[in-house]
């Protein structure tokens, strides 16, 4: 259950992602031959409405890059960036923005963050954790976050959401990585730190 | 989301913004204006009791029994589904939206309640909103609203089921 997670437990996921999303972000700067910087990732355990309320104004339109992961904890990765962001990265990769092509080549910059992330974070804790296909999709940001969740949250009531901001120097430019691993799986994330759940 | 809410004052707007998979189920009885709206998340509650909008089989029920405490007669009853969107094939890689269309669809079965309209699967988000004694509509990010049921009682005529 996610719901008791001590705040040494979230400093220690916290941690996870700050390093994982380290390895994401020197990736993207040399896939985009730019700077990258980082903010100190959020880690945050939440009912599942809170937890889309905590990812932004639900009405916002955003381009949303989601991965399932595979492996020993399941669960899926999402990629927020505003349009303006989208159309950004697009011009970066000299492709056209709101086209298959640039869709494509987000789907792609979703893939090489999220294997970046996942393989740091699995040599990490030794749980094998395999990014999936990437789908691009641009919507509604409480649609697009709520249907993720809905998944990876299933039948829990909380949902734990590991969020890094990496922004691009000197574009407006924000994505937000998120890692939502499945509810059941975050004692696995936990137990290779010596943190595992006293009460699992 | 999981959220439930009922009114009986003309005017007031129930809204849920941005469904995705999730569906939201509008209940209303024209004639005595009184609505609800469920955001119902996932299509079962496999022994979860709370909270009991978010699973399609236990929002239905509580949904009814909302309404008829606040003075809606049940057999008058008629519901209105909006979203059950695909918007990826991601997490369980199941189309939690098609189950949730189908789990409310059973459920409202069950309780012998008639859906009148739905706009529901697709790709897109949905903003569902009822406003109590106006109408209930959907609307897609940056959309227009479409009307989907008219609740104004003066122009409330309805043909009998089967009628058609």
């Amino acid at each position: 259950m996610t719901g008791r997670l001590t705040d040494m437990q979230l400093d220690a996921l916290r941690e996870l992602a700050n390093i994982s999303s380290g390895t994401a972000a020197t990736s993207l700067s040399q896939m985009l031959g730019r700077d990258v910087d980082l903010n100190v990732p959020k880690a945050f355990a939440l009912p599942l409405a809170d937890a889309v309320d905590a990812a932004g104004d639900p009405t916002e339109e955003v381009t949303g890059i989601a991965l399932a992961v595979e492996g020993n904890v399941p669960g899926a990765v999402l990629l927020l960036v505003p349009p303006a962001g989208a159309a950004t990265l697009c011009g970066l990769l000299g492709v056209e923005p709101g086209t298959e092509v640039g869709d494509s080549a987000l789907g792609e910059i979703g893939n090489i963050l999220g294997a970046a992330y996942l393989m740091a974070l699995s040599s990490m804790t030794g749980v094998e954790m395999l990014p999936g296909t990437p789908q691009v999709i641009t919507d509604m940001l409480g649609a697009i976050v709520a249907s993720v969740l809905a998944g990876a949250v299933g039948h829990g009531d909380i949902a734990l959401v590991l969020d890094s901001e990496l922004d691009i120097t000197g574009e407006p430019c924000a994505i937000s990585f998120m890692l939502l691993p499945d509810a059941d799986g975050v004692n696995d994330l936990l137990a290779p730190l010596g943190l595992a759940e006293a009460n699992a | 989301m999981g959220e439930l809410a009922v009114s009986g004052t003309v005017g007031d707007e129930l809204v849920a913004i941005g469904l995705g998979s999730c569906i939201g189920l509008a209940l209303v009885d024209r004639a005595s204006n009184v609505a609800g709206l469920a955001h119902v998340v996932l299509p079962e509650s496999q022994g979860k009791t709370e909270p009991k909008a978010k699973f399609a089989d236990l929002a239905v029920p509580d949904l009814i029994a909302r309404l008829e405490a606040a003075g809606a007669v049940r057999r008058r009853l008629e519901a209105v589904l909006i979203g059950g969107a695909r918007m990826f094939a991601v997490g369980a890689s199941l189309d939690i939206g098609a189950r949730n269309s189908e789990a409310v669809r059973d459920a409202l079965t069950a309780q012998g309640i008639k859906i009148q309209a739905e706009e529901v699967g697709g790709n897109r988000g949905r903003t569902a909103r009822v406003i109590v004694g106006s109408e209930i509509s959907s609307q897609l990010a940056g959309g227009p609203r479409t009307s989907l049921m008219s609740l104004n009682g003066a122009l409330g005529v309805r043909t009998p089921a089967g009628a058609a």
